[in-house]
């Protein structure tokens, strides 16, 4: 099935510079409706209110974190099938073995390029 | 009252019954033990009060030698200069990298966003744009200066800390609550934080970690996280 291209993406990072950088990358991809939140809590409240193509969340933020908001979507079965790529600074294995049991569907360690954010985007969503 | 002052005083009480004209014998006999005793005492209160005094004597270096210490330590300096130094210091980098940022970002974005109809002023304003990105590179080289004096302070205090710890023998007390607390947070939802030297997995290793057992719970594409990958995905991963 082919992505849709205006699907809205919800970026979740408290360090906002990171957020324009995801956004321009995005942009660069072909991908122009993204939505942002600053942590877990926001995410969650947005992710409740609508339905998002893909959600890109960092690991380590305040007061809830993104492995959190993983986990939280993942127990809810009215979102639990929102592809959720993690993109952190997280790079023990453990990280990733956490994530990957909390159901996440990709993994980026920072820092990264838009070839590589690209190319798990599409690992997850399909060719695009 | 000193132990030595007392003896003297019973024994001088003991030298005027003595003298007094006392006849019976048993009474005189009571005279000598007690004064076998006072002697006896004596001795033993003067070792007391030497031990006391000697205790005393150890404290009083003790205490003396921790000021001292605590003196070289310089704890205001480090309280009022130092500490409250770096962290300005710190906090400038972060300014400094925030608006250097902004600056090349912005710049970055207008060049995204420019029309490139007409070449010579698409390139002027590449040009100009890629001079001021130049330009904000510059805050590297005093953010490098003002970490080298956070770095340098840290030193300081480290080294002051270290002798402190070894010329006073100091062991280190279990961690308080709050700290205990926040450890505990950080083990349970794995907040480890950037790894020193560039990531601890590479990204290699990553996608070798989430292809190998893809099967579970890890999901993909739009698929419910419950179910696997198809050999599609995987390959993607590889790719």
């Amino acid at each position: 099935m082919a992505v849709e291209m205006s699907m809205p993406i919800l970026v979740v990072d408290d360090y906002k510079t990171m957020v324009r950088i995801i956004r321009n990358l995005l942009k660069q991809i072909g991908f122009e409706n993204v939505d942002e939140a600053s942590d877990g809590q926001e995410a969650f409240e947005k992710i409740k209110k609508q339905s998002y193509g893909l959600v890109i969340s960092d690991w380590n933020m305040e007061p809830m974190t993104g492995y959190e908001l993983l986990k939280k979507v993942r127990a809810d079965d009215s979102v639990r099938s929102t592809p959720f790529i993690m993109v952190t600074a997280e790079s023990k294995t453990e990280n990733v073995v956490a994530a990957k049991k909390a159901g996440v569907n990709n993994y980026i360690v920072k820092p990264f390029n838009a070839a590589t954010l690209k190319a798990k985007m599409a690992a997850v969503l399909g060719d695009f | 009252m000193p132990a030595a002052e007392v003896a003297n005083r019973v024994r001088e009480s003991l030298a005027t019954l003595r003298q007094s004209d006392l006849k019976d014998a048993q009474i005189m006999d009571v005279l000598k033990l007690a004064h076998q005793l006072t002697d006896t005492m004596q001795i033993f209160f003067s070792s007391l009060d030497q031990s006391i005094c000697n205790e005393f004597s150890y404290i009083a270096d003790y205490i003396a030698r921790t000021r001292s210490e605590i003196a070289h330590l310089r704890p205001n300096d480090i309280k009022e200069q130092r500490i409250p130094t770096a962290g300005k210091e710190l906090e400038a980098v972060v300014t400094d990298t925030e608006r250097a940022t902004e600056s090349i970002m912005q710049e970055a974005e207008n060049i995204l966003c420019a029309e490139a109809e007409d070449m010579d002023s698409y390139k002027a304003m590449v040009d100009d744009a890629m001079l001021r990105i130049i330009e904000a590179c510059s805050f590297q080289d005093l953010t490098g200066q003002r970490v080298s004096k956070v770095v340098g302070s840290l030193n300081h205090v480290e080294k002051r800390v270290t002798r402190f710890a070894r010329v006073m023998g100091v062991h280190d007390a279990s961690a308080d609550e709050d700290e205990l607390v926040e450890k505990e947070r950080a083990n349970k939802l794995h907040l480890n934080g950037p790894a020193v030297g560039g990531p601890e997995t590479t990204q290699e290793e990553i996608d070798r970690m989430l292809a190998d057992d893809f099967g579970g719970d890890a999901g993909g594409g739009n698929e419910d996280p419950g179910s696997g990958l198809d050999q599609n995905d995987i390959d993607a991963l590889f790719d």
